[in-house]
Protein backbone atom coordinates (compact mmCIF):
# COMPACT_ATOMS: atom_id res chain seq x y z
CA UNK A 1 0.00 0.00 0.00
CA UNK A 2 1.19 3.51 -0.66
CA UNK A 3 1.65 5.87 2.01
CA UNK A 4 -0.80 7.73 3.92
CA UNK A 5 1.39 11.16 3.59
CA UNK A 6 1.45 12.91 1.01
CA UNK A 7 4.20 16.08 0.55
CA UNK A 8 3.46 18.20 -2.19
CA UNK A 9 6.29 20.72 -2.58
CA UNK A 10 6.49 23.49 -4.13
CA UNK A 11 9.55 24.47 -6.19
CA UNK A 12 11.47 27.14 -7.40
CA UNK A 13 10.18 26.46 -10.95
CA UNK A 14 6.80 25.93 -9.47
CA UNK A 15 6.85 21.92 -11.69
CA UNK A 16 5.67 20.08 -8.61
CA UNK A 17 2.40 21.69 -8.15
CA UNK A 18 1.03 22.11 -11.38
CA UNK A 19 1.65 18.29 -12.49
CA UNK A 20 -1.31 17.40 -11.09
CA UNK A 21 -4.86 19.57 -11.53
CA UNK A 22 -5.91 19.27 -8.40
CA UNK A 23 -2.62 20.78 -7.18
CA UNK A 24 -3.78 23.63 -9.78
CA UNK A 25 -7.33 24.14 -7.67
CA UNK A 26 -5.49 24.36 -4.45
CA UNK A 27 -3.01 27.14 -5.77
CA UNK A 28 -6.19 28.89 -7.38
CA UNK A 29 -7.63 28.36 -3.94
CA UNK A 30 -4.80 30.01 -2.41
CA UNK A 31 -5.00 32.73 -5.04
CA UNK A 32 -8.64 33.99 -5.62
CA UNK A 33 -9.60 33.32 -1.70
CA UNK A 34 -7.56 34.12 0.28
CA UNK A 35 -4.41 36.77 0.80
CA UNK A 36 -5.15 40.25 1.47
CA UNK A 37 -7.98 42.10 0.21
CA UNK A 38 -7.25 45.77 -0.50
CA UNK A 39 -9.39 48.25 -2.19
CA UNK A 40 -7.86 49.29 -5.49
CA UNK A 41 -9.47 51.55 -7.59
CA UNK A 42 -10.55 47.95 -9.19
CA UNK A 43 -10.74 45.58 -6.99
CA UNK A 44 -13.01 42.09 -7.82
CA UNK A 45 -15.47 41.92 -5.05
CA UNK A 46 -15.22 39.21 -2.34
CA UNK A 47 -18.84 37.69 -3.38
CA UNK A 48 -17.04 37.57 -6.78
CA UNK A 49 -14.23 35.32 -6.34
CA UNK A 50 -16.19 32.98 -4.90
CA UNK A 51 -18.50 32.69 -7.55
CA UNK A 52 -15.31 32.59 -9.56
CA UNK A 53 -13.68 30.01 -7.50
CA UNK A 54 -16.82 27.66 -7.48
CA UNK A 55 -17.03 28.14 -11.59
CA UNK A 56 -13.33 27.15 -12.04
CA UNK A 57 -13.35 24.68 -9.30
CA UNK A 58 -16.24 22.63 -11.45
CA UNK A 59 -14.89 23.00 -14.43
CA UNK A 60 -11.23 22.24 -13.49
CA UNK A 61 -12.80 19.01 -11.69
CA UNK A 62 -14.71 18.04 -14.87
CA UNK A 63 -11.45 17.67 -16.91
CA UNK A 64 -9.70 16.00 -14.16
CA UNK A 65 -12.73 13.49 -14.32
CA UNK A 66 -12.31 13.86 -18.09
CA UNK A 67 -8.33 12.50 -17.81
CA UNK A 68 -9.08 10.45 -15.46
CA UNK A 69 -11.77 8.33 -17.67
CA UNK A 70 -9.51 8.46 -20.55
CA UNK A 71 -5.93 6.80 -18.89
CA UNK A 72 -8.30 4.25 -17.65
CA UNK A 73 -9.37 3.47 -20.76
CA UNK A 74 -5.75 3.82 -22.07
CA UNK A 75 -4.75 1.39 -19.36
CA UNK A 76 -7.31 -1.41 -20.64
CA UNK A 77 -6.54 -0.90 -24.01
CA UNK A 78 -2.86 -1.64 -23.79
CA UNK B 1 -14.25 52.66 -4.95
CA UNK B 2 -14.98 51.70 -8.25
CA UNK B 3 -14.44 54.36 -10.91
CA UNK B 4 -15.75 53.81 -14.40
CA UNK B 5 -12.38 53.28 -16.96
CA UNK B 6 -12.19 54.33 -19.94
CA UNK B 7 -10.33 51.90 -21.97
CA UNK B 8 -9.09 53.91 -25.07
CA UNK B 9 -7.87 57.62 -24.83
CA UNK B 10 -7.45 59.91 -27.50
CA UNK B 11 -4.76 59.12 -29.58
CA UNK B 12 -5.63 55.71 -29.74
CA UNK B 13 -3.22 54.33 -27.46
CA UNK B 14 -4.39 51.82 -25.00
CA UNK B 15 -4.86 52.81 -21.45
CA UNK B 16 -3.45 50.95 -18.67
CA UNK B 17 -3.76 50.22 -15.40
CA UNK B 18 -1.45 48.87 -12.10
CA UNK B 19 -1.87 45.36 -11.12
CA UNK B 20 -0.44 44.69 -7.60
CA UNK B 21 1.41 41.22 -6.34
CA UNK B 22 2.41 41.69 -3.20
CA UNK B 23 3.67 43.98 -0.91
CA UNK B 24 7.27 43.79 0.98
CA UNK B 25 9.79 46.19 2.66
CA UNK B 26 11.46 48.16 0.56
CA UNK B 27 15.18 47.31 1.89
CA UNK B 28 14.83 43.67 0.93
CA UNK B 29 13.58 44.50 -2.67
CA UNK B 30 16.49 47.12 -3.88
CA UNK B 31 18.48 43.51 -3.37
CA UNK B 32 15.89 41.87 -6.00
CA UNK B 33 16.37 42.16 -9.84
CA UNK B 34 13.26 42.17 -11.23
CA UNK B 35 14.69 41.48 -14.54
CA UNK B 36 15.30 38.20 -13.31
CA UNK B 37 11.80 37.85 -12.17
CA UNK B 38 8.95 35.31 -13.53
CA UNK B 39 6.76 36.40 -16.65
CA UNK B 40 3.88 39.30 -15.39
CA UNK B 41 0.48 38.99 -15.20
CA UNK B 42 0.49 40.14 -19.15
CA UNK B 43 2.85 39.98 -21.62
CA UNK B 44 4.87 42.43 -22.62
CA UNK B 45 4.67 44.29 -19.38
CA UNK B 46 7.77 44.47 -16.92
CA UNK B 47 7.21 44.36 -13.15
CA UNK B 48 8.36 46.96 -10.81
CA UNK B 49 8.32 48.08 -8.05
CA UNK B 50 6.53 51.06 -6.18
CA UNK B 51 8.32 52.56 -3.53
CA UNK B 52 7.59 54.08 -0.22
CA UNK B 53 9.12 54.61 2.53
CA UNK B 54 10.07 51.41 4.03
CA UNK B 55 7.50 49.68 2.44
CA UNK B 56 7.31 48.35 -1.48
CA UNK B 57 4.38 46.80 -3.97
CA UNK B 58 5.46 44.91 -6.73
CA UNK B 59 3.35 45.79 -9.83
CA UNK B 60 2.72 45.52 -13.14
CA UNK B 61 0.48 47.40 -15.93
CA UNK B 62 -2.33 46.21 -17.29
CA UNK B 63 -4.05 47.29 -20.53
CA UNK B 64 -7.84 48.63 -19.51
CA UNK B 65 -9.17 47.07 -22.91
CA UNK B 66 -9.10 43.62 -20.79
CA UNK B 67 -8.52 44.74 -16.97
CA UNK B 68 -11.44 47.57 -16.80
CA UNK B 69 -14.42 47.07 -14.76
CA UNK B 70 -16.70 45.89 -17.40
CA UNK B 71 -14.32 44.08 -18.93
CA UNK B 72 -12.42 42.18 -15.84
CA UNK B 73 -15.95 40.76 -15.01
CA UNK B 74 -16.54 39.45 -18.35
CA UNK B 75 -13.02 37.72 -18.59
CA UNK B 76 -13.25 36.38 -15.09
CA UNK B 77 -16.07 33.68 -16.44
CA UNK B 78 -13.71 32.18 -18.95
CA UNK B 79 -12.31 30.06 -16.90
CA UNK B 80 -8.76 29.24 -19.02
CA UNK B 81 -8.49 33.11 -18.59
CA UNK B 82 -8.81 33.23 -15.17
CA UNK B 83 -6.82 30.35 -13.91
CA UNK B 84 -3.76 31.13 -16.42
CA UNK B 85 -3.90 34.76 -14.83
CA UNK B 86 -3.92 33.25 -11.04
CA UNK B 87 -1.04 31.06 -11.83
CA UNK B 88 1.26 34.10 -13.21
CA UNK B 89 0.24 36.24 -9.77
CA UNK B 90 1.01 33.03 -8.07
CA UNK B 91 4.39 32.35 -9.40
CA UNK B 92 5.56 36.25 -8.88
CA UNK B 93 4.69 36.00 -5.23
CA UNK B 94 6.31 32.63 -4.68
CA UNK B 95 9.37 34.45 -6.28
CA UNK B 96 9.73 37.08 -3.99
CA UNK B 97 8.31 35.24 -1.34
CA UNK B 98 11.28 32.57 -1.17
CA UNK B 99 13.53 35.64 -0.93
CA UNK B 100 11.74 38.00 1.42
CA UNK B 101 8.74 38.33 3.80
CA UNK B 102 5.65 39.52 1.74
CA UNK B 103 2.37 39.89 1.92
CA UNK B 104 0.59 38.19 -0.99
CA UNK B 105 -2.66 39.97 -2.00
CA UNK B 106 -5.49 38.69 -3.50
CA UNK B 107 -5.87 37.73 -7.49
CA UNK B 108 -7.08 41.07 -9.16
CA UNK B 109 -6.38 44.67 -7.33
CA UNK B 110 -6.05 47.38 -9.98
CA UNK B 111 -5.17 50.71 -9.45
CA UNK B 112 -5.67 53.48 -12.60
CA UNK B 113 -2.76 55.75 -11.25
CA UNK B 114 0.64 54.75 -9.37
CA UNK B 115 -0.07 57.70 -6.98
CA UNK B 116 -2.99 55.48 -6.07
CA UNK B 117 -0.44 52.68 -5.11
CA UNK B 118 1.87 55.31 -2.96
CA UNK B 119 -1.41 56.58 -1.12
CA UNK B 120 -2.65 53.22 -0.43
CA UNK B 121 1.17 52.18 1.23
CA UNK B 122 1.17 55.29 3.62
CA UNK B 123 -2.40 54.77 4.57
CA UNK B 124 -2.10 50.97 5.53
CA UNK B 125 1.97 51.54 6.47
CA UNK B 126 1.53 50.46 10.04
CA UNK B 127 -0.74 47.28 9.19
CA UNK B 128 1.40 46.30 6.51
CA UNK B 129 4.60 46.17 8.39
CA UNK B 130 2.80 44.48 11.64
CA UNK B 131 2.35 41.57 9.45
CA UNK B 132 5.55 41.61 7.45
CA UNK B 133 7.29 41.70 10.69
CA UNK B 134 5.62 38.49 11.92
CA UNK B 135 6.33 36.38 8.22
CA UNK B 136 9.97 36.51 9.05
CA UNK B 137 11.66 33.51 9.07
CA UNK B 138 7.75 31.71 8.47
CA UNK B 139 6.06 29.91 5.63
CA UNK B 140 2.42 28.72 5.28
CA UNK B 141 2.22 24.84 4.80
CA UNK B 142 -1.40 23.27 4.23
CA UNK B 143 -2.47 20.04 5.00
CA UNK B 144 -5.63 18.43 3.59
CA UNK B 145 -7.06 15.80 5.69
CA UNK B 146 -8.83 13.02 3.20
CA UNK B 147 -11.58 10.47 4.10
CA UNK B 148 -11.98 6.68 2.71
CA UNK B 149 -15.72 6.56 3.64
CA UNK B 150 -15.98 2.66 2.88
CA UNK B 151 -12.55 1.60 4.83
CA UNK B 152 -13.68 4.20 7.90
CA UNK B 153 -16.83 2.80 8.00
CA UNK B 154 -14.97 -1.10 7.90
CA UNK B 155 -12.75 0.14 10.69
CA UNK B 156 -15.07 1.18 12.82
CA UNK B 157 -16.89 -1.67 13.72
CA UNK B 158 -13.72 -3.52 14.90
CA UNK B 159 -12.84 -0.59 17.52
CA UNK B 160 -16.08 0.28 18.95
CA UNK B 161 -17.11 -2.32 21.72
CA UNK B 162 -21.23 -1.14 20.90
CA UNK B 163 -21.06 -2.41 18.02
CA UNK B 164 -18.93 -5.32 18.26
CA UNK B 165 -21.67 -6.41 20.49
CA UNK B 166 -24.23 -6.13 18.07
CA UNK B 167 -22.96 -7.92 15.62
CA UNK B 168 -22.02 -10.80 18.09
CA UNK B 169 -25.75 -10.20 18.90
CA UNK B 170 -26.80 -10.24 15.18
CA UNK B 171 -25.03 -13.21 14.49
CA UNK B 172 -26.57 -15.40 17.48
CA UNK B 173 -30.39 -13.86 16.23
CA UNK B 174 -32.96 -15.37 14.21
CA UNK B 175 -33.06 -14.10 10.48
CA UNK B 176 -36.30 -11.12 11.37
CA UNK B 177 -34.04 -10.50 14.66
CA UNK B 178 -30.83 -9.87 12.96
CA UNK B 179 -32.66 -8.22 10.07
CA UNK B 180 -33.71 -5.52 12.56
CA UNK B 181 -30.24 -5.54 14.36
CA UNK B 182 -28.51 -5.17 11.12
CA UNK B 183 -30.49 -1.51 10.32
CA UNK B 184 -28.80 -0.69 13.86
CA UNK B 185 -25.86 -1.76 13.15
CA UNK B 186 -25.57 0.18 10.06
CA UNK B 187 -27.20 3.46 11.59
CA UNK B 188 -24.72 3.20 14.58
CA UNK B 189 -21.67 2.65 12.40
CA UNK B 190 -22.37 5.96 10.19
CA UNK B 191 -23.31 7.59 13.48
CA UNK B 192 -19.93 6.66 15.00
CA UNK B 193 -17.62 7.06 11.56
CA UNK B 194 -18.33 10.61 11.79
CA UNK B 195 -17.58 11.23 15.45
CA UNK B 196 -14.53 8.80 15.18
CA UNK B 197 -13.77 11.15 12.11
CA UNK B 198 -14.35 14.57 13.22
CA UNK B 199 -12.41 13.31 16.13
CA UNK B 200 -9.08 12.52 14.14
CA UNK B 201 -9.69 16.27 12.46
CA UNK B 202 -9.75 17.76 15.56
CA UNK B 203 -6.51 15.48 16.69
CA UNK B 204 -5.00 16.62 13.40
CA UNK B 205 -5.49 19.94 14.54
CA UNK B 206 -4.67 20.61 17.95
CA UNK B 207 -1.20 18.10 17.28
CA UNK B 208 0.13 20.60 14.44
CA UNK B 209 -0.98 23.74 15.39
CA UNK B 210 1.44 23.03 18.12
CA UNK B 211 4.10 22.70 16.13
CA UNK B 212 3.08 26.14 14.63
CA UNK B 213 2.96 29.71 15.18
CA UNK B 214 -0.39 30.09 14.08
CA UNK B 215 -3.44 28.08 12.33
CA UNK B 216 -6.43 28.22 10.44
CA UNK B 217 -8.98 25.85 9.54
CA UNK B 218 -10.38 26.66 6.25
CA UNK B 219 -13.58 25.77 4.52
CA UNK B 220 -13.98 23.77 1.79
CA UNK B 221 -16.11 24.96 -0.63
CA UNK B 222 -16.85 21.53 -2.61
CA UNK B 223 -16.77 18.32 -1.59
CA UNK B 224 -13.49 17.53 -3.38
CA UNK B 225 -13.74 13.46 -3.90
CA UNK B 226 -10.21 12.10 -4.75
CA UNK B 227 -8.47 8.94 -5.19
CA UNK B 228 -7.36 9.28 -1.86
CA UNK B 229 -11.18 9.86 -0.43
CA UNK B 230 -12.81 12.67 0.05
CA UNK B 231 -11.40 16.40 1.32
CA UNK B 232 -12.80 16.45 5.34
CA UNK B 233 -10.47 18.89 6.59
CA UNK B 234 -8.33 21.87 5.52
CA UNK B 235 -5.60 23.66 7.27
CA UNK B 236 -3.48 26.31 6.99
CA UNK B 237 -0.96 26.69 9.56
CA UNK B 238 2.08 29.28 10.01
CA UNK B 239 5.19 27.31 10.43
CA UNK B 240 8.87 29.09 11.84
CA UNK B 241 11.52 27.71 9.04
CA UNK B 242 13.70 26.21 12.01
CA UNK B 243 10.73 24.00 12.98
CA UNK B 244 9.90 23.34 10.09
CA UNK B 245 10.80 19.59 10.02
CA UNK B 246 9.27 19.09 13.21
CA UNK B 247 6.61 19.99 11.85
CA UNK B 248 6.78 17.59 8.77
CA UNK B 249 7.53 14.50 10.70
CA UNK B 250 4.21 15.24 12.85
CA UNK B 251 1.92 15.32 10.21
CA UNK B 252 3.42 12.47 8.98
CA UNK B 253 3.29 10.38 12.27
CA UNK B 254 -0.65 11.81 11.52
CA UNK B 255 -1.14 10.10 8.81
CA UNK B 256 0.58 7.05 10.05
CA UNK B 257 -1.68 6.58 13.14
CA UNK B 258 -4.58 6.78 11.50
CA UNK B 259 -4.30 4.95 8.05
CA UNK B 260 -6.07 2.08 9.60
CA UNK B 261 -9.28 4.66 9.96
CA UNK B 262 -9.14 5.17 5.71
CA UNK B 263 -7.38 8.69 6.50
CA UNK B 264 -4.86 10.08 4.26
CA UNK B 265 -2.93 13.76 4.65
CA UNK B 266 -1.46 16.01 2.07
CA UNK B 267 1.02 18.11 3.15
CA UNK B 268 1.41 21.59 0.33
CA UNK B 269 4.05 24.22 0.62
CA UNK B 270 5.26 26.29 1.51
CA UNK B 271 3.27 28.54 0.31
CA UNK B 272 3.42 32.56 0.25
CA UNK B 273 1.58 33.39 3.94
CA UNK B 274 -1.88 34.41 1.90
CA UNK B 275 -3.92 32.95 4.91
CA UNK B 276 -1.82 35.65 7.36
CA UNK B 277 -2.25 38.41 6.11
CA UNK B 278 -5.07 39.33 8.76
CA UNK B 279 -3.91 42.50 10.87
CA UNK B 280 -3.00 41.55 14.19
CA UNK B 281 -5.94 42.57 16.54
CA UNK B 282 -3.88 43.30 19.80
Amino acid sequence: MSSPFDQIIITESGESLEESELSLLETLDHVLNRGLVIAGEITISVADIDLIFLGLNVMLSSVETAQEVLRRREQKSE
Amino acid sequence: MPVIAHPMIGNGQTEHGYYIYCIAESAATQQLDVASFPAAIEDNAKLEWVTTNDLAALSSTVPLEAYGEEALAEHLTDATWTAVRAMRHETVVEYVAKRTSVVPLRFGTIYLERSGIERMLNDKARELRQIIERLHGREEWGVNVYSDRARLLESITSVSPRLRELVRQAEAASPGQSYLLQKKIEALRVDEARAALSEIIEHVEQTLSAQADDSKRLRILKVEATEHGELKGKFAFLVNRSGFEEFRAAAEQLAEENVAAGVRLELTGPWPAYNFTVFDRT
